[in-house]
C-alpha cells in the first residue's frame, strides 16, 4: 500500500532543508569554534523581519505603506527574502560584539552567552511582534500544489529545496573559491597566520558570525511558510542542528550537508512506516554514528573536543 | 582567575566551618522564610536542587564534563520514586533507593557510551541520550502517565523503626531534604578533597596527561558520571515527593540547560559552593521577577548574559575575588591556539 | 526582600478604599458584610502561561478574567469585598504549575485560583489546590482526563473537552462525508484520548478506521503522513492534533490544497491560534464552544464591551479563550455572592449542579455543572471556514449546534472519583 519511492523523494527534500537550518550554525561551529545556541532565536528573527517588510510594519498606516501594499507580493516577497537575513545577520554581529569577552577562555562560555542571548530575542520577539500566530504571504507562483506521479506535493516546498541547495552551493563556493573563504578558512586553524598576512582577525570574526546569523534568518524566511511562525519558534531549530553538526561531524561543510539529508531520509521513510517513531528516529542515528565513529562522520580534530 | 583547583585543601576534616554555617542556615530556615517574603515550599524546591547541583559540579565543575542532558536522571528518579509508590509499596527509603539505583543504572548505560568521548561530543551524546529518556518518558503514557505525569503519588511517612513522622506538611518534608543536603554535602565535600577528587580535576585539566600517568581515565569518567547520574536520581526522588507527582518536562533539554546555567552562574568551575549559590540565586530571582513581570524571561536573560561577559567565573568567583583583589589574572586556555 | 512587608501595606490601603466603594455601591449588601467583620478584599490567584507554547492562548484567557473582575468590582465587588487579583506565569510548564500554586497560597493567600490552557500544567495545580482545599477552575484545557481520571473535589473544568467535540461532530459527518475514516492522532495522553473516543462512535454509527497515523509531539512536517493519507484515500480524516504540531500542519494541509478532500474533523480549534490566519488554514469541521457573531441576545453588547476594555489588543473580537475565562471568573464570583460567604465548601456546593441560563451563558442551550465530574456541560458548536466574508474579523460559519445532553461525556462519571467534602480542608477565604 505504502509506496517506498515517493517517501525517498520526500525524505530527500526534508534533507535538503535540514542542511540549509543547520548551514549558518554550521559555519560558526566550524569557524569559529563557538556553538552559537541563539541559531533558533536569529532564525525566528529573520523571519519576522520578514514578515515586517512584506506587510510594511508600523508603516502599514502611511503613505508609503499604502503603496507598497499595493504592490504585488513578489516584489515585497522578494525584497523581504534579501533584507530579512540581512537584518538578522546585523543582529548577529551585535551578538558577536557581546561574544568578544569570552575569546580565549573556557569554550563554554560562548554557549553559554549565546544560550541567554536566545531568550533575550525571543522575548524581544515576543514584545515587539506579539505572541500569537503569525502568517507569512507567499507569491502565487510558488504556492500551492503539484501533481506528480499522481501524488500531491508542495509545489513550495520544492521551490524551499531547491533554494537550499543553491545556498548551500553559495556558500560553498565562498568557502572554497573566493580569497575571502580562503582566508576566513585559514583564521580558524591558524589566526597568527592571519594576523601575520594583515589581516584583521577581529573583522573577520564580526563577519563570519554576521554570515551564520544571516543564513539563520535566511533559513527563517524559507522555512516558516512550512513550520507557521511564533515567537517560540526557535527551539524547533536549535536541536535538528545540533544533531546533524555531531552526525556530520564538527567543522566539515559536507559532513553535516549529508548528515542532513540522512536526517531527512530516517526520518521521511520511518514517517512512512513507522511515523510514530520519526522524531526518535533522529536521536538513535546519531547515538548508532557516534557511538561508534568518534567524530561522527567527517569530523575533524577540534578545540571544542577539550 | 581562580580555579577549582586552587581551593586551599582541608582534606582532614570531615566538617569545615563553612560547613557548619551552611547547616545552620539550612535548619534555621523554615523559622525566617516567611517573614523574608517567601514561602516553604520554595525552601523544599531549593533544598532539592542543591543535591541535583551538586551531583552535577562533580561531573561539570570537578571533571570539566559538559553534560546537556542531566535533567534525565532526575526525571528518571522521580518516575521510580513514583512507580515504587504506587505499584510496590509506600515506603519512603524504599522508593528514594528505587530513585538512585534506576538513575544510577540509566547513567551507568549511557556513561559506557559516553565516557570515551571529549568536549563536544561528549556534550552532543548527553543531549541525545537526554531526548531519548525524555522522549520515552511520553511516549510510554501506559507506565509514565504520558505528559499529563504521573499523578497522585503518595508522600510516605518517615519510619525509623522506633519513632515515624508524618512528612504531609512541607515543613516536616522540608526538615528531611535538609537533612539529606547536609549529608550530602559533607560526602561531596570529601569526595572532591580526597586522592579520587584530585584524579577528576587532573582529567578535567589535561586529559591526555592524565591517561599518560596511567589513570585509566574513562573508567574515571564512568564512576563519576554514574555517581552524578545517582545523585540526581535522590533528588528527583524527593521532587516527586514533594510535588506528588512526576512529569516528562523535566527531562527536556531546557530544563537540562538550566542546570547548567545554574551552577555556571553561581561559580560552580571555581568553587565548591559555587553550585549552591547558583540554585539560591536563580530560584529567588525567577519567584521575585516572574511576580512583578510578564517578560522576566527577558530580564532574566540579560542578567545572565551580563554575567557570562563580565563575571564569568559567577558569584563565588566574584566573592572570591573580593576576598584577594590583587590576584593577577594567569588562567588562559584560548581556543584559538589549537 | 523588603518587598513583601511593602505590597501587604499596599494591601491595607486598597482595602480601605474597597470599604469605601462597598458602602457606596450596594447598602444593603455592606450590613451582612460588616456583620461578617471582613471587609479586606478577596484574592484570586491567576495562574495562566505567558510564556512557553500557550503562552499566546494564556494572555486571552487572562483578559477574560479580568474584564469579569472589573465588572463586578464597578458593581462594589462580591459581599463588599473588592476583587483583587494576581497573575504569575505558569510557563506551561508542570512542575512550575506547583510551584506557582504554592506561592499563589501560601505566600500571596490567594482564597482562589483559575486559569489554564495545558492540562499537565492543569493538573499540577490542582493537585496542590486540592491538598490545600482551595477552589480552582479550569478554564481553557480541553483534555477528556480533567473532568475524567484526574477530576478533584475543588477542581471546575469550564471547556468543552475532546469527547464532546468528537460527539457533536462524529455522526454529522459520517452522514456528509463518508464512513471511511483515517484517524491522524497525536502521539500522546490527550491525542490517544480524543481519538479513542471517535473510534467509539465511530463504530457505533457504522463507520469504519481504515487507517490510524500516529504523529509524534514535536513534529514539524506532516508530508510523510500525508502522502500516506493520500496513498490510501479515506472519505474523512478525523485529526487529534494538537499545540504548534496542529499550526504546522495546518499551513502544509493548506498548500497542498488537501482542506476540502478528503474531509476533515478537526478537534477545537481555539480561536486566539486561528485569529489572523488566512482563511484556506482553516480547513475542515471543527468545534467551539461559543463564536463572537451568534445571533444570541447580549453577544453583540458583550463585544462591545471587550473592545471597550481592549482599545489596544491586536485581536478586535473576542473568542472562545477570553469567553472561557469571562464565564468561569464571573461564575465563580456569582457563586461566592449565592453563597453569602467565602467558605471554600460551601461554595463548592453552590457550584456543583448549579444551571446556568442560556441567556447568560449566550448560547443556544441552558448550561449546568456536572457534579459528578465538574466539568460544565454546554453547547458545542460545529464550524468551518466563513470563505467568502468581507469581513476579516467573521473567520468562522456556524454549521450547527449541539446540545449538551447530545455531548455529554457519559464515560467520564465513571473514571471520576471526587474527594469527600470531609477530605477537602476548609476554612474561609
Amino acid at each position: 500500500m505504502t509506496l517506498l519511492l515517493p517517501h525517498i523523494f520526500n525524505g530527500l527534500t526534508l534533507g535538503l532543508l535540514f542542511a540549509l537550518i543547520a548551514l549558518g550554525f554550521t559555519l560558526i561551529v566550524g569557524v569559529m569554534e563557538v556553538i552559537n545556541l541563539a541559531h533558533g532565536s536569529l532564525f525566528g528573527l529573520g523571519a519576522y523581519f520578514a514578515l515586517t517588510i512584506i506587510g510594511a510594519g508600523w508603516l502599514s498606516d502611511t503613505t508609503f505603506g499604502v503603496w507598497w501594499l499595493s504592490l504585488p507580493i513578489a516584489p515585497r516577497y522578494i525584497l523581504a527574502l534579501i533584507l530579512g537575513p540581512i537584518f538578522a545577520g546585523l543582529a548577529g554581529m551585535v551578538l558577536e560584539l557581546a561574544l568578544r569577552r569570552t575569546y580565549g577562555k573556557v569554550p563554554l562560555y560562548g554557549l553559554l552567552l549565546t544560550f541567554g542571548a536566545a531568550l533575550v530575542i525571543e522575548e524581544l520577539i515576543r514584545l515587539g511582534w506579539g505572541t500569537g500566530e503569525q502568517f507569512l504571504q507567499l507569491p502565487q507562483s510558488i504556492n500551492g500544489a503539484v501533481l506528480i506521479g499522481g501524488l500531491i506535493f508542495s509545489k513550495y516546498k520544492l521551490f524551499a529545496a531547491g533554494f537550499s541547495m543553491l545556498a548551500i552551493a553559495a556558500v560553498w563556493v565562498f568557502l572554497e573559491k573566493t580569497p575571502y573563504g580562503a582566508i576566513i578558512k585559514a583564521g580558524a586553524h591558524d589566526s597568527e597566520m592571519v594576523r601575520a598576512l594583515g589581516f584583521d582577525l577581529a573583522r573577520l570574526r564580526l563577519l563570519v558570525f554576521g554570515l551564520g546569523a544571516g543564513l539563520a534568518g535566511l533559513a527563517g524566511v524559507i522555512m516558516v511558510p512550512i513550520w507557521g511562525l511564533r515567537p517560540h519558534v526557535g527551539v524547533d531549530v536549535v536541536i535538528p542542528a545540533f544533531l546533524i553538526i555531531a552526525l556530520g561531524g564538527v567543522g566539515s561543510f559536507w559532513g553535516s550537508v549529508t548528515a542532513a539529508i540522512l536526517v531527512g531520509l530516517s526520518v521521511g521513510i520511518t514517517g512512512a512506516y513507522a511515523p510514530a517513531w520519526s522524531m526518535m528516529s533522529m536521536y538513535i542515528l546519531l547515538i548508532l554514528v557516534v557511538g561508534f565513529r568518534t567524530r561522527g562522520l567527517f569530523g575533524k580534530k577540534s578545540a571544542l573536543e577539550n | 582567575m581562580v580555579t577549582l583547583s586552587d581551593i586551599s585543601r582541608r582534606s582532614g576534616q570531615w566538617i569545615t566551618p563553612q560547613i557548619a554555617v551552611f547547616a545552620l542556615v539550612l535548619l534555621s530556615l523554615p523559622f525566617w522564610i516567611g517573614p523574608i517574603g517567601l514561602y516553604q515550599y520554595i525552601g523544599v524546591e531549593i533544598a532539592i536542587w542543591i543535591i541535583f547541583a551538586l551531583g552535577f559540579n562533580l561531573l561539570f565543575g570537578y571533571t570539566g564534563l559538559h553534560s546537556f542532558g542531566h535533567g534525565a536522571y532526575l526525571g528518571v528518579g522521580a518516575y521510580a520514586f513514583g512507580l515504587f509508590q504506587l505499584h510496590v509499596g509506600v515506603s519512603l527509603f524504599g522508593g528514594l533507593l528505587a530513585a538512585i539505583l534506576a538513575a544510577g543504572v540509566a547513567g551507568a548505560v549511557v556513561a559506557s557510551f559516553v565516557s570515551h568521548r571529549r568536549g563536544i561530543y561528549f556534550a552532543l551524546m548527553t543531549i541525545a541520550f537526554g531526548q531519548l529518556f525524555w522522549f520515552g518518558a511520553v511516549k510510554m503514557h501506559w507506565i509514565t502517565g504520558g505528559e499529563d505525569g504521573l499523578l497522585n503519588i503518595p508522600r510516605p511517612d518517615l519510619n525509623l523503626g522506633v519513632t515515624s513522622f508524618d512528612l504531609s506538611g512541607n515543613t516536616a518534608l522540608y526538615y528531611l531534604i535538609a537533612t539529606l543536603v547536609i549529608v550530602i554535602t559533607i560526602l561531596t565535600w570529601r569526595a572532591v578533597n580526597s586522592p579520587f577528587g584530585r584524579i577528576l580535576q587532573a582529567i578535567r585539566q589535561n586529559e591526555v596527561r592524565a591517561s599518560f600517568i596511567g589513570y585509566e581515565v574513562w573508567w574515571f569518567k564512568w564512576v563519576v558520571f554514574t555517581l552524578s547520574a545517582m545523585f540526581a536520581g535522590l533528588a528527583g526522588g524527593l521532587f516527586s515527593m514533594a510535588q506528588e507527582s512526576a512529569y516528562p518536562d523535566v527531562m527536556s533539554l531546557h530544563q537540562s540547560g538550566l542546570i547548567v546555567m545554574m551552577v555556571l552562574v553561581g561559580g560552580g568551575l571555581v568553587n565548591f559552593w559555587g553550585p549552591i549559590l547558583g540554585v539560591v540565586l536563580y530560584f529567588i530571582a525567577r519567584d521575585v521577577l516572574g511576580a512583578i513581570t510578564e517578560t522576566w524571561l527577558l530580564w532574566y536573560g540579560l542578567m545572565f548574559v551580563a554575567m557570562v561577559m563580565f563575571k564569568p567565573e559567577g558569584l563565588a568567583g566574584f566573592l572570591a575575588e573580593l576576598k584577594r583583589p590583587s590576584e593577577p589574572e594567569t588562567w588562559t586556555k584560548p581556543a584559538e591556539e589549537q | 526582600m523588603t518587598k513583601g512587608n511593602l505590597s501587604r501595606r499596599q494591601l491595607l490601603k486598597t482595602t480601605a478604599a474597597a470599604g469605601a466603594v462597598g458602602t457606596f455601591f450596594g447598602p444593603w449588601k455592606h450590613n451582612r458584610v460588616y456583620a461578617a467583620a471582613s471587609d479586606k478584599p478577596i484574592k484570586i490567584g491567576i495562574t495562566s502561561d505567558a510564556s512557553g507554547q500557550y503562552a499566546n492562548s494564556g494572555a486571552s484567557d487572562r483578559r477574560g478574567m479580568h474584564m469579569a473582575i472589573a465588572e463586578y468590582n464597578a458593581k462594589g465587588g462580591v459581599l463588599g469585598r473588592k476583587i483583587e487579583s494576581t497573575h504569575i506565569d505558569t510557563e506551561t510548564t508542570p512542575a512550575t504549575g506547583s510551584r506557582v500554586a504554592e506561592r499563589m497560597i501560601n505566600r500571596e493567600e490567594a482564597g482562589f485560583l483559575i486559569g489554564a490552557v495545558s492540562s499537565g500544567v492543569a493538573n499540577a495545580i490542582s493537585q496542590v489546590a486540592q491538598k490545600n482545599g482551595v477552589i480552582y477552575f479550569n478554564t481553557n484545557s480541553s483534555s477528556p482526563t480533567e473532568s475524567g481520571k484526574n477530576c478533584h473535589r475543588v477542581k471546575f473544568v469550564w471547556d468543552g473537552n475532546g469527547t464532546n467535540f468528537a460527539k457533536a461532530a462524529v455522526k454529522n459527518s459520517i452522514d456528509r462525508f463518508g464512513d471511511q475514516w483515517t484517524l491522524l492522532t497525536n502521539d500522546y495522553v490527550w491525542g490517544h484520548n480524543t481519538a479513542a473516543a471517535t473510534r467509539s462512535l465511530l463504530e457505533q454509527y457504522g463507520g469504519t478506521v481504515v487507517d490510524e497515523i500516529l504523529v509524534p509531539q514535536g513534529t514539524r512536517d506532516f508530508s510523510s503522513a500525508l502522502l500516506n493519507i493520500q496513498q490510501a484515500g479515506p472519505d474523512v480524516v478525523a485529526a487529534a492534533i494538537g499545540g504548534d504540531d496542529q499550526k504546522a500542519m495546518r499551513q502544509q494541509v493548506a498548500q497542498l490544497g488537501m482542506g476540502d478532500s478528503p474531509a476533515w474533523i478537526n478537534n477545537q480549534q481555539d480561536w486566539p491560534d486561528v485569529y489572523g490566519l488566512p482563511l484556506d488554514n482553516l480547513f475542515g469541521v471543527f468545534g467551539t464552544t461559543w463564536y463572537y457573531k451568534l445571533a444570541l441576545p447580549g453577544v453583540d453588547d458583550f463585544v462591545k464591551r471587550y473592545q471597550a476594555m481592549y482599545p489596544d489588543t491586536k485581536m478586535r473580537v473576542p473568542g472562545n479563550v477570553f469567553y472561557n475565562g469571562y464565564m468561569a471568573m464571573s461564575n465563580m464570583l456569582a457563586a461566592i455572592e449565592r453563597a453569602g460567604t467565602t467558605n471554600n465548601i460551601a461554595v463548592i456546593k453552590e457550584l456543583e449542579g448549579h444551571k446556568m441560563s442560556a441567556k447568560d451563558r449566550m448560547q443556544h442551550d441552558d448550561a449546568w455543572i456536572d457534579p459528578a465530574t465538574h466539568q460544565v456541560q454546554q453547547t458545542i458548536y460545529l464550524a468551518t471556514a466563513n470563505t467568502g466574508s468581507e469581513d476579516k474579523d467573521d473567520m468562522f460559519k456556524i454549521l450547527n449546534n449541539v446540545s449538551p445532553q447530545d455531548v455529554s461525556d457519559t464515560n467520564a462519571g465513571g473514571s471520576c472519583q471526587l474527594e469527600s467534602y470531609d477530605d477537602t480542608p476548609t476554612f474561609d477565604a
